[in-house]
């Protein structure tokens, strides 16, 4: 980890006040940080508060009923005091998203030239004709062929693939230092999210800028990222360098998410399966969220919430049990 | 004897029509397409969006009118069959869709959803029915209290095993598989896929397994058909064809998956370019606008699916020239021996264990 990240997150928690007065506990004490051309993955499968995470560190949470706590350092600022004007100007210019489904993120009554001019004149001002030279040239960096006509086309003339592309121009428009991918690819067929994942590791390479991949796939984290965060009822239970997360786990739910995924590169019989179901985030259990699904819980483990302690250098892990080889050998 | 034959199989639909109703373009959704299934047996149909593999199952069903082609069901020919001839046949082959969220009705508890099959089908007389309902709900791994519950107070997996239960309710030889696990998370994805090789096993049931992702399919698959464009592109026993795919678009799908191995060493194929439209597919190959060894002939002359001695068949004209499929084959990966372990010991002592009633039950208070 550099001495200076770009983003550092500090014990953020997030809860939801719903109109009913329940609180769902969606974010709970999460540390972390992002160094300057990283790429930090985070995973967990749904309600894991993957999503929310980005919404925060983006300011796109509703203010009534989301309640937030903690710090979002970034470029010297904490981005949750932040005022709503300051913040206006760091999104879509420093900080950049991308979602997943590319058709409801883009407008459809205005072409896609329009969208990324409008992002260029915001932050960047200058003419209207230099920022559709500067639109022209972004399609071109996400090799949409024929830029020069494509611009002035409305997103329902394009498949799914090339919305993404025109996602991703936008997103770069202002040259970001973060860029929040959320499931980019997940929409697309297997051959298009070949193509996205192949731009994204070239445009990091040529901006480098950092970025947070949010995802479910681990065949995605280990392909184009750096660090690994594991997600599980709002809770980071796993924090590791890519390959480290996936030769040696040290928590339970991420050996049981290896596990359970169909591999081309290994034939199992028989799949790993977690079973049960994630705990109701209204009420999240005292202990160690996972024990209820966990086949190494002891007494210890429902007692009290174990700390994220770190097991080798820059890999922590949220279990009381680890290292975890212990327990089979 | 297969159980399922399928020969010539085509289905255009009309895309536009003009304003006397006369039809002036079509898509080509299913454009040719023949296979068998023994029973017992998994067929997985792989392919992209609009690849026409869905289109395939429906055809199978008849749930729509090929307009060309032949089924054989157990010897019968699907396409003379008559209204009774058809629900018999529905008896025989079931199917389970993707979005166990929009494939239950939200008004019927899931002892009604089991029911229906029962009393449309006069499987099981009605006093008998509610023991049935609890049977299939311990088959799939449910609780048989949760008959009186609605498809609300289920998670997606846990409406998936109802749709699953559903299915065999009439004791089916077929179900399709329609994308069974693409809508659920990958703990979910496993449970799911397990419940499917178990009843195989059991039941003795005949899948096809329409399916875009090749490691699901590698993992619950005996035969493979590639689909582009509403044709097989290759067909081959499973094995086979993880082992050595032969058409350049089968590597480009196999070589596109993301492999969950950080230090994975292998070529990826990247197609250049978007998926052509079925309203107006390539002339010539198909695939030959995405190809990268595509040659003259490929533009004008559509390949012909050629099997060879052992029935591996690719539509390719220049299937002997290629390249070996080497480079772009995942490296023998899985875990290490330590990480092995940990997950066979994490697989062990979850066995058994049931709470919230998603447990697998014992084979022998199942089917009895």
């Amino acid at each position: 980890m550099s001495a200076s990240p770009l983003i550092e997150i500090k014990d953020l928690r997030i809860r939801f006040h719903g109109d009913d007065g329940r609180i769902t506990y969606a974010v709970d004490s999460v540390d972390l940080s992002v160094a300057n051309g990283a790429t930090l993955g985070l995973v967990g499968e749904s309600g894991c508060g993957k999503s929310v995470t980005s919404l925060a560190i983006m300011g796109l949470l509703p203010k009534q009923s989301a309640e937030i706590s903690g710090a979002i350092r970034f470029g010297g600022f904490d981005l949750l005091t932040m005022p709503d004007q300051t913040l206006r100007d760091l999104r879509g210019n420093r900080l950049a998203m991308i979602f997943q489904e590319p058709m409801t993120s883009l407008n459809p009554s205005f072409t896609i030239g329009d969208q990324i001019i409008e992002t260029i004149l915001r932050h960047r001002g200058g003419s209207r004709k230099s920022a559709r030279e500067r639109a022209i040239e972004l399609l071109r960096r996400v090799h949409i062929p024929s830029p020069e006509r494509r611009i002035d086309d409305y997103p329902h003339k394009l498949s799914g693939g090339m919305r993404q592309r025109v996602m991703i121009a936008m997103a770069l428009a202002c040259d970001p230092r973060l860029l929040i991918a959320d499931e980019p690819t997940t929409a697309l067929d297997v051959t298009l999210q070949a193509q996205i994942l192949e731009l994204m590791r070239e445009l990091k390479a040529a901006s480098g800028a950092a970025i947070i991949l949010i995802t479910h796939d681990l065949g995605v984290v280990a392909e184009v990222c750096d660090e690994v965060a594991v997600m599980y009822a709002g809770e980071i239970v796993e924090r590791a360098p890519v390959d480290e997360l996936f030769s040696a786990p040290q928590h339970p739910y991420t050996v049981g998410l290896l596990g359970s995924i169909p591999r081309l590169d290994y034939r199992a019989e028989q799949l790993a399966t977690i079973e049960g179901m994630v705990p109701n985030m209204a009420q999240p259990p005292a202990g160690c969220r996972f024990a209820a699904r966990c086949p190494f819980v002891l007494d210890a483990c429902t007692r009290a919430s174990p700390p994220l302690v770190e097991v080798s250098v820059g890999h922590l892990s949220r279990c009381i049990r680890a290292p975890l080889e212990l327990l089979v050998s | 004897m297969a159980l399922l034959e399928v020969e010539g199989l085509v289905k255009h639909f009309v895309a536009q029509r003009s304003l006397l109703g006369r039809a002036l373009a079509h898509v080509k959704a299913v454009d040719g397409v023949s296979f068998s299934l023994e029973a017992g047996k998994t067929l997985a149909l792989v392919g992209e969006s609009g690849c026409g593999k869905s289109t395939v199952s429906r055809l199978v069903l008849r749930l729509i009118e090929p307009d060309a082609g032949t089924i054989r069901f157990d010897g019968r020919d699907l396409l003379a069959l008559d209204a009774a001839g058809l629900r018999a046949f529905r008896r025989e082959a079931q199917i389970i869709f993707q979005d166990p969220y929009a494939s239950l009705n939200p008004r019927m508890t899931v002892g009604q959803i089991l029911t229906e099959p029962l009393a449309l089908h006069d499987l099981v007389p009605p006093a008998r029915r509610a023991e049935r309902v609890a049977e299939l709900l311990r088959l799939v791994g449910l609780e048989p209290r949760l008959a009186r519950r609605y498809p609300h107070e289920f998670s997606g997996g846990q409406r998936q095993r109802i749709a699953i239960a559903r299915a065999l309710a009439v004791e089916p030889k077929l179900i399709i598989c329609d994308e069974p696990v693409s809508a659920l998370d990958v703990s979910i994805r496993s449970q799911i896929l397990n419940l499917l090789r178990e009843l195989q096993d059991r039941l003795g049931l005949a899948y096809i397994f329409v399916s875009h992702d090749l490691a699901v399919v590698k993992h619950i698959a005996d035969h493979v058909a590639v689909m582009n464009l509403g044709q097989i592109v290759e067909t081959a026993e499973a094995d086979a064809l993880f082992a050595a795919p032969r058409h350049p678009y089968s590597r480009a799908l196999l070589s596109a998956i993301p492999l969950p191995q950080p230090k994975a060493k292998r070529t990826t194929v990247l197609l250049e370019g978007e998926i052509p439209s079925a309203l107006n597919p390539p002339a010539g190959c198909r695939f030959h606008t995405r190809c990268p060894f595509v040659i003259e002939r490929c533009r004008s002359e559509p390949p012909a699916l050629l099997a060879d001695s052992t029935g591996h068949a690719t539509a390719c004209h220049r299937t002997a020239e290629l390249p070996s499929a080497d480079a772009i084959l995942p490296t023998a990966g899985g875990f290490s021996p330590a990480l092995a372990k940990l997950v066979a010991a994490f697989s062990q002592k979850t066995e058994g264990r049931s709470p919230a009633g998603v447990g697998i039950q014992s084979a022998a208070s199942a089917t009895k």
